[in-house]
């Protein structure tokens, strides 16, 4: 993939639009325990970025690095049952209004990689544009940049790690 | 090399007027008291509302982003100006009040951004930053990075908290909310008053008197609802030394300061210890609310508003004593320098100086 901004190249990506089956599984195995209630689109990005830092051969992402993630379905399953629960006159459960909240994936995907560094939630329809102000001041330690997405039932993710070059 | 980052504009929309310069004498004479929103048979929490101007919630934002860009002098959407929008709750209003003609959620997370960028015939690249209180001013660091980068020369970043009754409702049953009034740093303080705001920054390469000097943004997952006190002083040191400045040159802090018992200690000890007597504080939530992810874009526009007319908000509470800080007063107060904080949920820590070139 050509560099969408000159001195950057791209280190490593994972393309997961077909999930292995037993992917959860996979991801608790990962991260030695089973991810608690943050939800199955919090989940996958947790899967995607772990996949993601395997392949670029990172045992850890460093602090100075950058994280962006992406998406046009969020939490869609959380927000959607939150939302409903408030329409029909009661409060939300706790958990659907945090899981609904791009933030606290961000948490718990810091809380997965053992990280705290500026990572951020920025969406838009252009992923060369998102991309772009993605590299746009990050640190030589470069980007991990993701999309995760929970299309109805649907899931899929993708990430890339972008390093100077 | 890196450009300058500089305000060329700003607007706001708030539950204590239209305008900035109103809102700084509204906030002088201490005015700003929430209403009690029925959110849930038998729950309701006060919120600071914006007067309900009717009809549809689309057609409310519409108004309201136009009116915030109209204040900036009319920011021209050319094809390459990029506009960011910091938003927490989206559109949940609008998915609450029915959603689009297609039924509920027939839409995506940026079909609210597309309407943001409808209302003003926006031409450019729009992004939607959502990172809950810490989102506007993550869009003013998004954008800086345009700027600085050469990418843009201009661009309108835009914080978005309209009424919805989930974010009340959400805050609410995570018992995070005051039952009466918001505290800031105060004795007894019991939690977070929301509010609503829709508030406009037009950051531009060219300079102005506000300058953007440097900021930072750090996401801790230790502790996703709450501020940790390392995170405090490191998010607070990378935008000091990102503006090539020491503590001792901040005049004046906007701390987050929403009225949680918990978090408003930590942050109070966390500046203590970046500063060891802190500068005068800014505070704002108790008079406007915790406008979530338009607060970060609002607070700046308010500071810099008070900064020019030289008038800080009549605070209704004094700080509690342990806490070490004090606010702003009445007296002369012309700071170089401001720090501005942002802390939120999910363990975002955002911060940001900025220098007043008149000062």
């Amino acid at each position: 993939m050509n560099a969408p901004m000159p001195g950057w190249r791209l280190a490593a990506q994972v393309d997961l639009s077909a999930l292995p089956a037993d992917w959860r599984d996979a991801l608790a195995r990962r991260l030695g325990q089973r991810p608690r209630r943050i939800g199955v689109w919090a989940e996958l990005a947790l899967y995607g970025a772990c996949r993601c830092l395997d392949k670029a051969g990172e045992a850890a992402l460093p602090p100075a690095a950058r994280v962006r993630v992406w998406s046009l379905s969020g939490a869609q399953g959380a927000m959607r049952t939150g939302i409903g629960q408030v329409r029909a006159g009661l409060l939300p459960m706790p958990f659907h209004f945090m899981q609904s909240q791009p933030a606290m994936m961000l948490a718990a995907l810091g809380q997965a990689l053992d990280w705290r560094g500026d990572a951020a939630f920025v969406t838009g329809r252009d992923a060369q544009a998102l991309l772009r102000l993605a590299l746009a001041g990050a640190a030589p330690e470069g980007l991990l940049f993701g999309r995760v997405e929970e299309d109805g039932g649907r899931l899929r993710t993708a990430w890339q790690r972008w390093v100077p070059e | 090399m890196s450009h300058g980052v500089y305000v060329a504009g700003m607007g706001l929309v708030c539950p204590l007027g239209e305008g900035v310069p109103g809102v700084v004498e509204a906030l002088r004479l201490g005015e700003g008291a929430p209403e009690h929103v029925d959110v849930a048979e038998g729950f309701a929490w006060p919120v600071h509302r914006l007067p309900d101007a009717g009809g549809a919630w689309l057609d409310r934002l519409a108004a309201h982003v136009r009116e915030v860009a109209a204040q900036c002098g009319g920011v021209d959407p050319r094809a390459d100006v990029p506009l960011l929008i910091g938003s927490s709750s989206l559109d949940a209003g609008f998915e609450e009040e029915g959603g689009a003609p297609a039924g509920p959620f027939a839409g995506d997370l940026q079909t609210f951004g597309d309407a943001v960028a409808q209302a003003l015939a926006w031409r450019g690249p729009v992004f939607t930053v959502s990172t809950a209180c810490t989102s506007s001013l993550n869009a003013v660091l998004a954008a800086m990075d345009l700027l600085q980068a050469g990418e843009a020369t201009q661009a309108l970043v835009l914080g978005v908290e309209l009424r919805n009754r989930f974010s009340v409702a959400g805050f609410g049953a995570m018992q995070l909310l005051s039952p009466q009034h918001a505290r800031p740093f105060g004795a007894g303080r019991d939690g977070l008053v929301l509010g609503e705001a829709v508030a406009a920054l037009h950051l531009t390469a060219a300079p102005a008197r506000w300058r953007l000097r440097g900021g930072a943004n750090i996401a801790d997952g230790r502790n996703p609802t709450g501020a940790q006190h390392d995170t405090i002083l490191a998010v607070c040191w990378q935008a000091l030394v990102r503006s090539g400045l020491q503590p001792a040159d901040i005049g004046l802090v906007k701390p987050q300061a929403a009225g949680s018992p918990a978090n408003d200690a930590i942050e109070a000890g966390a500046l203590r210890a970046l500063f060891g007597a802190p500068p005068p504080m800014a505070s704002f939530k108790g008079a406007i609310g915790h406008a979530l992810g338009a607060s970060g874009a609002a607070e700046l526009a308010l500071l810099m508003g008070c900064a020019e007319a030289q008038a800080w908000p009549a605070m209704q509470q004094a700080p509690e004593p342990a806490l070490g800080v004090a606010f702003a007063g009445d007296g002369p107060l012309q700071p170089r320098h401001i720090l501005a904080l942002s802390i939120g949920f999910g363990g975002g820590h955002a911060a940001l100086v900025l220098e007043d070139g008149e000062a």
